[in-house]
């Protein structure tokens, strides 16, 4: 904080300041009463990067660091963070230290700068200076430990401790390594490389920028130097470099590199492109001070299109428009002005220039946020915004997924949530190869490509669940699977193993089969007002790769569309999703939207309720043994008169009796007129018809 | 013509006395109470032909044996079934059968109450596409291609574009034409669906978008690489941040309790300004200070916004005209606060024995 106190006058206790400063948009980590414990491993171009910026000194009475917002790097420093306390304190900031210098000298500097890519390098400073390479004194290397820096000798804590106070990040090189004695701004050519300062030897690219010297790259422009001219305590002279590298530029290099530094964190969010010079100068007279060194010659300033300062219209009003809330005008100008913008009166508010270190404001809104982070969001009244309109309808699709909730956890499904992305081999057997999404840069191989179906993901919550001592797993899950063709797709996922029946004391409880899922099914869609029919798949169809064949069914609705599907899950499959061996797992896929799409439209029309009793008759049939029951019941459904009310299979018998290729089904068929109560008679020839076309239809021999 | 009803009184005591089954029981009962013929009902017929003087208080004293029959009927009853056979008993200590309840995943519980408390007030509950395209994730939310925002939130995308988007964009109000590009990654927020549903729709807007959302993440206590937020959008003439403040602090009391406090701190988000970060007052210890928050007193919980201009912009709203705000809330971390739950991983397990524990 002692060096906070460069810069403005603060006396509040850390824990105060880290407070005020919190509510002004600057997030405070660890507050410190010593010197910080991780150290960066190299100084300048090379230290290791921390977006924050520590305020203050070991030596007295602590350190704060801030996390710094992407768009703020005007405060990735002790000045910048010191104007902020100015202004939330309303006290004045003190001028960055004096640029003067004990020795001036009007001699050009023995160095040439020529800046060949003004697009990546606006504005290049330089310094020649004959040095005394030694260890900094205490006091600066305290600092430097303090805000994380390690010393490394003079000239390079001098650049460490300019980027750490004015955010202008720096180099020096050993000017007599430098071939011609001259700098060159430009891109690298292909083949070039460099050593770096951390000692790796990196390829350089067309769309990189270097510092060069006549020959060869010397340091990657805005992320790091070169070791061949790093300055160690046999350098004699040096050039300081201080200057703006664009942003774009910056972060694509470090980006490609894989080198993130202090200097790179600076450069690619935005540094200042007012600051090199007067950073220079301050680094030039900090190292007099110290005795590491004298400028030989004027600073060099290459800067072939000056900026102008940005300059944005702020009328009042809208401070009111956008808070809710008057702010005074005096208040929002001194705000602003503390800042460091230039106001001019107009009419309806300033004429307000932009000072260069502030690269997040370029319109009005940008003022608006400084005017209220100082005004404090704590003053701002709250209100409810007025309704004008009738409110929009909600998405249909929510409504219908809460009713599937509700059905299935109704019917003891509890609710999972899984991963959209698994391992490519768990997805193959649920999809072919070409509909499978995959990602690109994945973070393991276990979250290698999208989900083709929901299935995969509930089949290993599943196992998950059995491997601790659960035997009855019942899960279902709503989301998305993704195919190359089809994109996305809501569907719903279900997946039951273990007891089909509740565990209880009064009967032993049996296992789970097709037919419990297939009642979820049925229900589900009952939920939905349809009727789905269960047909068996053809061999290549949606399913049959992860379904048992002879227990899968593909579900459709009335007019044909594929609901889903619905059987049991195929050993080898389940065994690859780790389920424990023997398991019989039974899973049903449906899609949510051709399910929404099948349900009818029209509200129920309510039918009225008999006036006359029904007639119940059993029927029991010996048939082929593979004859589908329902081709049974539509055969009795085609010849039957219209009083015939329902259909129910009540027994199905394979055993002692009955012949090795048949099957005994037993149907009960109610018959029921709206307008009389029907005769015996009439039942008798109703159910002699039927008989008859069981016979003629499917050879039936009735018992 | 009787003066008292007390030897009637007795025959029905001694009657009673002898009464040792309910079929016993129901004869009595019909030999006194019996509409014809009965004890009572002669007795009452007899009070109708009796003098006119006398009328009165026979009367009384007949509705008092009434009384009095119908109560020791009833208390003889109760001491008959009382002493059942045992044979007719179940052992009513066994469990019963169990019938089988699913549960909602608290993640859906918790999106379920935001949905409902932001639907009271006139929010349009929609969802969007959950592979998207850049544009909808980053360019039109003011995030340009080499922004440093584009590194807080590290994207998944996808190996190549998909192009179908069947059934994902909301249907659409307005004529302009919409920005339809293939999809080239996973939606990193939710707040796309802020610039879908404009391009679809005149203001005034008010809207919550569900969902789930992907980050390069890896596993850890309090990381996945998918996890689900809630996006609101309001956008109106004359909307304000004092608007954003009424509407958050109500969220939080509908979440937390009357009690809470909502604190706005700046921060930055591309497609908001002015920006905040919203912390309650820690609900562990009401502000005071404790591990759960800790020591702070307060918990971070969403961040939120006033559109930005350039986002309006992206939509073709005039942003002099309209303005609005927009927040985005993480479900995951508020199940972990509200909840005690101090593993992420815990919600994707989908462990019974950890679904289990809520309510239904």
């Amino acid at each position: 904080m002692s060096w906070l106190r460069d810069f403005v006058d603060v006396r509040e206790p850390a824990a105060e300041l880290a407070q005020l400063l919190s509510m002004r948009g600057f997030e405070p980590g660890a507050i410190e009463g010593a010197p910080p414990g991780p150290l960066a491993p190299e100084g300048r171009h090379g230290a290791r990067p921390r977006h924050d910026t520590a305020a203050s000194d070991p030596s007295d009475d602590g350190v704060i660091d801030f996390e710094i917002t992407a768009n703020r790097p005007d405060c990735m420093n002790v000045l910048g963070i010191a104007r902020e306390v100015s202004t939330a304190y309303g006290r004045p900031l003190a001028h960055p230290p004096a640029a003067a210098r004990q020795t001036e000298s009007s001699t050009a500097a023995p160095l040439a700068v020529t800046i060949e890519d003004p697009d990546l390098c606006p504005r290049y400073a330089a310094a020649v200076a004959e040095v005394t390479v030694g260890q900094s004194p205490a006091w600066l290397a305290n600092r430097l430990l303090a805000a994380g820096v390690r010393p490394i000798n003079t000239i390079v804590d001098v650049t460490n401790y300019v980027m750490i106070e004015l955010g202008q990040p720096m180099h020096a090189f050993d000017l007599d390594k430098l071939e011609g004695r001259e700098l060159r701004i430009r891109r690298a050519r292909g083949g070039e490389r460099l050593r770096t300062l951390d000692g790796e030897d990196r390829a350089l690219t067309a769309d990189m920028l270097v510092i060069a010297d006549a020959t060869r790259p010397q340091a990657i422009g805005g992320v790091m130097g070169g070791r061949e001219s790093e300055v160690g305590h046999a350098t004699r002279r040096i050039a300081f470099e201080s200057a703006y590298f664009t942003p774009s530029s910056v972060r694509r290099t470090s980006k490609r590199l894989g080198l993130k530094t202090e200097a790179s964190a600076r450069f690619e969010r935005g540094a200042d492109i007012g600051a090199p010079v007067w950073a220079l100068e301050r680094a030039c007279a900090l190292m007099e001070a110290i005795g590491a060194g004298r400028v030989v010659g004027e600073v060099i300033d290459r800067y072939p299109a000056p900026r102008p300062p940005t300059r944005v219209r702020f009328r009042e009003r809208v401070i009111e428009r956008h808070l809710g809330q008057r702010v005074d005008r005096t208040e929002a100008a001194r705000i602003l002005r503390q800042l460091g913008f230039t106001l001019e009166d107009a009419a309806d508010g300033w004429e307000v220039v932009v000072p260069s270190f502030r690269v997040d404001v370029t319109r009005e809104i940008d003022l608006v946020e400084e005017v209220a982070r100082h005004a404090g969001y704590d003053r701002l009244p709250a209100t409810f915004p007025v309704l004008r309109a009738v409110p929009r309808p909600s998405d249909p699709r929510i409504d219908a997924d809460r009713l599937v909730r509700r059905i299935l956890t109704g019917a003891g499904f509890a609710e999972a949530v899984t991963f959209a992305f698994i391992e490519s081999q768990a997805a193959s057997a649920f999809a072919p190869a070409g509909e499978i999404v995959a990602i690109a840069h994945p973070l393991s191989e276990k979250f290698a490509v999208l989900r083709p179906s929901l299935l995969p993901g509930l089949i290993e919550s599943v196992g998950y669940n059995r491997r601790r001592e659960q035997r009855t797993v019942r899960l279902f899950e709503i989301g998305r699977r993704f195919r190359a063709s089809a994109g996305e797709t809501r569907t719903v996922g279900l997946a039951w193993s273990g007891a089909g029946s509740a565990e209880h004391w009064s009967a032993k409880p049996r296992d789970v089969d097709f037919f419990d899922l297939k009642g979820v099914v049925d229900r589900l869609c009952g939920s939905f007002r349809l009727k789905p029919s269960f047909v068996r798949f053809p061999q290549d169809a949606e399913g049959a790769r992860y379904l048992v064949a002879g227990r899968s069914a593909r579900i459709e609705a009335p007019d044909g569309v594929v609901l889903g599907v619905v059987g049991q899950l195929a050993p080898p499959v389940a065994e690859t999703r780790d389920l424990p061996r023997g398991d019989d797992v039974f899973v049903a896929e449906l899609d949510l939207d051709a399910l929404a799409a099948a349900t009818p439209r029209a509200d129920v029309r309510v039918e009225p309720l008999p006036r006359f009793p029904s007639i119940a008759r059993d029927i029991s049939v010996l048939v082929d043994e593979r004859l589908p029951a329902g081709r049974v019941r539509a055969t009795i459904l085609a010849v039957a008169p219209a009083t015939l009310e329902r259909v129910q299979e009540f027994d199905r018998y394979r055993g002692r009796g009955i012949p090795d290729d048949k099957t005994s089904l037993s149907l009960r068929l109610t018959f029921r007129a709206t307008d009389r109560t029907l005769t015996d008679a009439e039942i008798e020839q109703a159910m002699a018809v039927i008989v008859f076309a069981l016979e003629r239809e499917h050879r039936a021999v009735r018992r | 013509m009787p003066h008292s009803v007390d030897p009637l009184r007795s025959a029905f005591a001694d009657e009673l006395q002898r009464v040792s089954s309910e079929r016993e029981l129901r004869a009595l009962r019909d030999r006194y109470l019996g509409r014809k013929g009965g004890v009572v009902a002669t007795l009452m017929k007899q009070i109708a032909a009796a003098p006119s003087g006398d009328r009165r208080l026979l009367g009384q004293l007949a509705n008092e044996f009434k009384t009095d029959v119908e109560r020791a009927l009833a208390e003889r009853q109760q001491a008959l079934q009382d002493r059942l056979e045992p044979v007719e008993a179940v052992d009513i200590t066994l469990p019963g059968r169990p019938i089988a309840q699913g549960r909602r995943h608290p993640l859906v519980i918790l999106r379920d109450r935001l949905e409902d408390i932001f639907a009271e007030l006139g929010y349009a509950v929609v969802e969007g596409p959950e592979i998207e395209d850049e544009y909808h994730n980053f360019e039109a939310l003011n995030i340009a291609p080499d922004h440093p925002a584009r590194d807080m939130q590290d994207t998944l995308y996808l190996n190549a574009p998909i192009d179908s988007r069947r059934g994902t964009a909301p249907p659409s109000e307005r004529t302009r034409p919409q920005v339809d590009r293939a999809a080239t990654l996973l939606r990193t927020h939710t707040s796309g669906m802020q610039i879908r549903y404009m391009e679809a729709h005149e203001p005034p807007i008010r809207i919550i978008a569900p969902g789930r959302v992907y980050r390069r993440d890896n596993l850890d206590l309090t990381h996945t690489p998918m996890f689900h937020q809630v996006e609101g959008l309001v956008v109106d003439e004359s909307i304000t941040m004092a608007d954003l403040k009424g509407t958050l602090t109500h969220l939080l009391r509908e979440l937390f309790g009357p009690d809470a406090r909502a604190l706005f701190r700046p921060t930055f988000f591309p497609y908001t300004e002015p920006s905040a970060d919203v912390f309650v007052s820690c609900h562990a210890c009401h502000g005071s200070g404790c591990p759960v928050c800790k020591r702070t007193g307060w918990l971070e919980i969403l961040g939120c916004g006033m559109v930005h201009p350039a986002v309006f912009e992206a939509v073709g709203y005039d942003p002099e005209r309209f303005g609005g705000f927009a927040f985005g809330i993480g479900i995951e971390r508020l199940a972990m606060l509200k909840y005690g739950v101090d593993d992420i991983r815990m919600f994707y397990e989908n462990d019974l024995r950890f679904l289990e524990q809520f309510p239904h």
